[in-house]
């Protein structure tokens, strides 16, 4: 499927920004099924300089720094992206959930790095007592990998209601455990824990998703929204995505822009600004077939 | 050869006679058969050539110079607490030739070795791939900084180690921590140095023991090499006041000539990093990072780290070297390494590794953890990284066994869950060197830090360090709950060359300078409040010492009680809190309990020990501008408990002689101020600063008690009391042979330019101080602030007394009133407007914004 994609970011400011710096990810990443025809990101007011490179998870990142006072800041990220579907993996296929925890790590190697970085603890997804707890039941002895991890997915899916009020960018996992309501990054951030908590490697995915008007209605300019779920590696399969937020396994409706240990190291834009008082943030994003 | 250290006086005891260390266990004075080692044989027979009298003042001498040198913690803890005082040991460690030769070998070749291990943990990292290290230890260490990687910077990583060593009881040396972050640590060392030389400095020079000023010196040269410009700007970058190890933040910079800053003193502007003057922005050559590194850059590390400015890894991006100990060292501190660091030596050195690390198990694999849960209790379980750098601050870790067992248990169940980030190990023990107390001399476990710098390709370590009493029953690292320390000497065999001075750089890197490194706007103001709060004490004390001068001399009955009263009652009306307690009717006890109140009293904004302290304060974040006797003249208030508001004031008398010294005090402190500091902005603001508060505090006085006419004998008496308590009575008398009449009192203390005491001479000074700061002298146009002490100035200067004295309709002075009301509205925008202008770029806030990933489904 194609499609095109617009994701408008715009801030608002009470007091003039003297100076900010914002490190962005908004350009999809390479990745298996998926090829980008084209992309841009515009800026307004022009950034005094901007620095596009490619981070240590390997997503294309920018850092603007502006450096004029500026109340309103514009970033447009644009582009055509196509993405192919996959055929269901057997889930069944995969190792036993154990024998894979136990076989990271020890030993003379070689080692992939690339994997066994996604099973260490991170800011927002380490290894705690509760989320073992909940991730545990998911994975009794000896059940493959990837089962495990879609019997999760499920039951993240049941067991929370979404709720984009009940939290914002820094609630914990616990946190979320207690409240049992969040939204994709928070319930994202639950799975990745316990799955790590058990000893496996886990990422976050951050992306868009297409989404369906009703039956009937006309799809709304903007409505859609950047979205995130979870990635699980098995021998047999390589990484494959969970999308606990909606209980499936992305296939071509999903487009991805990063790959991370967590939110925080893919967040779309991150700043830090100088003044500016209060902020008002204004966000429209279209993901439209062609 | 004999030397004479000291003249020898009456028969002492000999300290080394009833010394008793352990059998079998490794002693530093004592050999096999308690037999003196020939190391110390010296300093055993110059210490008991002293008199036991001068033993004793040597000691009490070091506690009362450790306590002014402000070792003991960081100037924001409770000065009163006493649960972790920095204490110095009369007695040293003290290291032999060939000792300090093999830990010189041995130690350097462990900063070799970390170098190359970060050579390739930040670069191909080969060690992680094939498992020479447990990919998992460093990948799941928040200390690897994986955004450094991609910068490339290549060899060239470490440039200050430090290492925690211990003796065990048989006589072998073993690593206790690696110190790679940061060379904090060092200023306590040095500190230490300084402290202990003034007590025992004769006997150091007749030991021949190696001095550590050659050390620095070549520290310095070796940082002015690293930057290719005349009159660098080299940063110290420190946490801030609040961290514990300020202190020897701020005196490594001091020593080592470099500009103490915040990360908020900085700023990013096109990925160089700049510091902020009041003359604007100054770019910045090499910082010698102090601050945690996954802390230094909000933008891409963590993302509520704001030690450092915001974009430094873009900067670091552009200039590799800008940083240094570079960003993400602290990796190699990682506890889990030591086992693996035998075989990485015969790896990457091909040499067999001189200094083990203490036996230790990582828990991050199966066969840590099966070896740690079979024994179990034997075991002390600790995080495999730890942040803190301060000598003694380690953590003293779990011990299963002296756990309640559902704790115990929850322990196995964390290491199972979190192993990665735990390490375990057996407690070794320690060997011991004598400690001086006051029972005489025992031995006492210790454990010594060793600090190493990279001097062009080579690493050197300081030929000292810093030695710290430790609990031998738990310890297993360089923690120290008695902060009792010690210095480390090492003697020489060969002679030592001439002393040299540790507070001047050599001539070679010294150059001429005359207007310093620029004011950051930070210091500005806090030197604009030091001048502010020191003038406010003064005054405070000397409008005390009049009332109560008077009370003494005339009875409270006399004329003076009210006035008294209203000058006392004046002060702390300033403060919301005093407005709810209506005075007592009768004067003399309602001037006692305002004395009281203004002599103890530590909730009141205005009361001396609030104003003491508020000085101590904002001057202990200047202690890189003070000279050490200001400093120390200031402390005195800090270390009397009178000051702090803690001891009963005693009767009138009493305060009137304690407010004589703090008088005398204050007039010491502002002297030096006067004949040490440079003319440069920082001596203008702090000037300001005074004038500004003077005029405040006068022109209050004046207001309390003449805005409303009085009877001729109250007035009088309330003249002489202004006279006496700003410091003109003298003046008014050389002039005039009668009595005091308010139009005189006001020309001599509001109009007359030439008494420094007048308001008028307050005025014209800021003025003039304002005049020539950088951001007004520089145009002709005036500015904001000038414009606003001109018009005071003029207003003032136009006042005709006479007219001022006039008693309107009701019994008031209108013109008086009107004059002085303007004043005390016209100085608070002055300072205002200072602050806009002078201090504005330490008041920007940052703020982060994030966009969410949040659909709507």
């Amino acid at each position: 499927m194609i499609f095109e994609l617009s994701h408008k970011t715009v801030y608002r400011y009470t007091a003039p920004v003297a100076q900010s710096h914002h490190l962005i990810h908004l350009a999809p990443r390479p990745a298996d099924r998926q090829t980008v025809s084209r992309h841009t990101i515009i800026v307004e007011p022009a950034p005094a300089a901007r620095t596009d490179f490619v981070d240590a998870f390997g997503n294309p990142a920018t850092i603007l720094t502006i450096e004029q006072d500026h109340s309103e800041l514009l970033i447009h990220s644009r582009g055509q992206i196509e993405v192919t579907a996959r055929p269901k993996p057997d889930l069944t296929a995969t190792v036993s959930w154990s024998q894979l925890a136990a076989e990271l790590g020890p030993g003379p190697g070689p080692h992939d790095l690339d994997l066994l970085q996604y099973a260490c603890s991170s800011r927002y997804a380490r290894p705690a007592r509760d989320a073992y707890d909940y991730a545990r039941e998911s994975f009794p002895q000896g059940r493959p990998v990837l089962e495990g991890a879609m019997d999760l997915t499920s039951r993240i899916y049941t067991d929370f209601k979404y709720d984009p009020k009940a939290t914002d960018v820094a609630t914990s996992v616990s946190e979320l455990l207690r409240i049992r309501r969040g939204v994709c990054q928070d319930f994202a951030h639950l799975a990745i824990s316990g799955l790590r908590s058990l000893g496996l490697p886990a990422r976050y995915v951050s992306g868009y998703l297409l989404t369906h008007p009703p039956a009937g209605q006309p799809r709304l300019q903007g409505a859609d929204a950047s979205h995130a779920w979870i990635s699980v590696w098995a021998p047999e399969t390589g990484w494959v995505d969970f999308d606990p937020t909606n209980n499936l396994i992305p296939s071509d409706e999903h487009i991805t822009i990063a790959y991370g240990r967590d939110y925080h190291d893919v967040s779309p834009i991150a700043g830090v600004l100088l003044g500016g008082g209060e902020h008002k943030m204004d966000v429209a994003v279209d993901v439209v077939p062609v | 050869m004999t030397t004479q250290v000291e003249d020898v006086g009456a028969v002492s005891v000999d300290p080394f006679q009833s010394y008793a260390p352990r059998p079998n266990h490794y002693d530093e004075l004592f050999g096999p058969g308690d037999i003196i080692r020939p190391h110390w044989k010296m300093f055993a027979d110059l210490f008991r050539a002293l008199p036991v009298d001068r033993q004793m003042s040597r000691v009490a001498r070091l506690n009362r110079l450790v306590r002014e040198n402000g070792i003991a913690d960081d100037i924001f803890a409770d000065l009163t607490k006493t649960d972790e005082p920095w204490k110095i040991d009369l007695f040293p460690v003290i290291f032999s030739t060939s000792e300090w030769a093999w830990l010189e070998r041995a130690v350097t070749q462990r900063a070799r070795l970390f170098d190359a291990i970060l050579s390739d943990i930040y670069g191909p990292q080969d060690l992680l791939r094939t498992g020479a290290i447990p990919p998992l230890m460093i990948l799941n260490d928040a200390a690897y900084l994986r955004p450094c990687r991609e910068m490339g910077c290549g060899a060239g990583q470490l440039d200050f180690y430090a290492v925690d060593l211990a003796r065990s009881p048989g006589g072998t040396w073993r690593v206790l921590d690696n110190h790679a972050e940061t060379p904090a640590g060092s200023g306590f060392a040095l500190a230490n140095r300084v402290v202990h030389s003034q007590v025992a400095g004769d006997i150091f020079r007749a030991l021949n023991g190696l001095r550590l000023a050659p050390f620095y010196q070549k520290l310095q040269a070796e940082l002015m090499s690293r930057v290719n410009r005349d009159d660098p700007l080299i940063a110290l970058l420190t946490p801030g006041p609040r961290h514990e190890d300020y202190f020897g933040h701020a005196y490594l910079a001091r020593y080592l000539g470099l500009v103490l800053m915040e990360g908020g003193d900085m700023r990013v502007v096109g990925n160089r990093v700049y510091m902020k003057t009041l003359e604007g922005l100054k770019l910045v050559d090499l910082i010698v990072r102090c601050v945690e590194g996954g802390s230094a850059d909000a933008l891409e590390l963590n993302p509520n780290g704001f030690l450092g400015p915001v974009g430094l890894m873009q900067a670091v991006r552009k200039t590799p070297n800008l940083v240094t100990n570079m960003l993400g060292s602290a990796i190699i501190e990682n506890r889990g390494l030591g086992r693996y660091l035998p075989a990485l030596a015969k790896q990457l050195l091909g040499e067999e590794l001189e200094l083990k690390d203490a036996p230790r198990w990582w828990l991050g694999d199966e066969a840590g953890r099966a070896h740690v849960f079979a024994n179990f209790n034997r075991m002390i379980i600790r995080r495999a990284r730890e942040g803190t750098g301060r000598p003694g601050g380690a953590e003293l870790g779990r011990n299963p066994a002296k756990l309640p067992q559902e704790q115990a248990a929850a322990l196995r169940a964390d290491i199972e869950l979190n192993g990665r980030a735990l390490v375990a190990e057996e407690p070794v023990g320690f060997a011991t060197t004598p400690s001086w107390t006051p029972q005489g001399l025992k031995p006492a476990a210790y454990a010594v830090r060793l600090f190493v710098a990279r001097f062009g390709d080579s690493y050197h370590v300081m030929p000292g360090g810093i030695a710290l009493t430790v609990d031998a029953q738990t310890g297993v690292s360089l923690s120290s709950s008695e902060g009792q320390t010690r210095d480390v000497w090492v003697t020489s065999a060969t002679e030592v060359s001439n002393h040299v001075s540790l507070m001047r750089p050599p001539i070679e890197v010294s150059g001429v300078q005359r207007a310093g490194k620029g004011l950051r706007s930070r210091a500005a103001d806090n030197l604009f409040w030091l001048g502010r709060y020191t003038e406010r004490a003064d005054s405070t004390m000397r409008l005390m010492r009049a009332a109560l001068t008077r009370m003494r001399d005339e009875g409270a009955e006399s004329q003076a009680g009210e006035a008294v009263r209203k000058a006392l009652a004046a002060i702390l009306a300033k403060d919301y809190a005093a407005r709810k307690t209506p005075p007592a009717k009768e004067p003399l006890k309602a001037v006692e309990s305002l004395v009281v109140t203004l002599m103890s009293a530590t909730d009141r904004l205005y009361s001396l020990p609030s104003t003491l302290e508020s000085a101590y304060r904002v001057a202990s974040v200047l202690r890189d501008r003070l000279s050490i006797e200001a400093w120390n003249t200031l402390q005195t208030f800090q270390t009397n408990p009178v000051w702090r508001g803690e001891a009963t004031p005693g009767g009138i008398l009493d305060i009137i002689d304690t407010l004589d010294q703090g008088v005398l005090t204050m007039a010491a402190f502002n002297g030096m101020i006067a004949e040490n500091m440079t003319r440069n902005p920082g001596w203008r603001f702090l000037d300001i600063g005074r004038r500004m508060e003077r005029t405040a505090r006068l022109s209050e006085l004046l207001l309390a008690l003449f805005g409303e006419a009085q009877d001729d004998d109250s007035e009088t008496s309330g003249l002489l009391f202004t006279l006496e308590a700003s410091d003109s009575i003298i003046t008014f008398r050389s002039r005039y042979l009668f009595a005091p009449v308010l139009s005189l009192v006001l020309d001599l203390l509001l109009l007359d330019e030439t008494n420094p005491r007048s308001i008028a001479f307050q005025l014209a000074a800021v003025d003039a101080q304002l005049g020539a700061l950088p951001q007004a002298s520089q145009s002709g146009v005036q500015t904001e602030e000038q414009r606003m002490i001109l018009e005071l100035l003029t207003a003032v200067r136009l006042a005709k007394v006479s007219q001022l004295a006039q008693v309107g309709a009701g019994g008031s002075r209108p013109e008086f009133k009107a004059l002085f009301l303007q004043i005390a509205d016209g100085l608070p925008r002055l300072s205002e407007a200072i602050t806009r202008r002078y201090f504005n770029l330490t008041e920007d806030e940052l703020r982060r914004v994030y966009s969410r990933n949040t659909p709507r489904p």
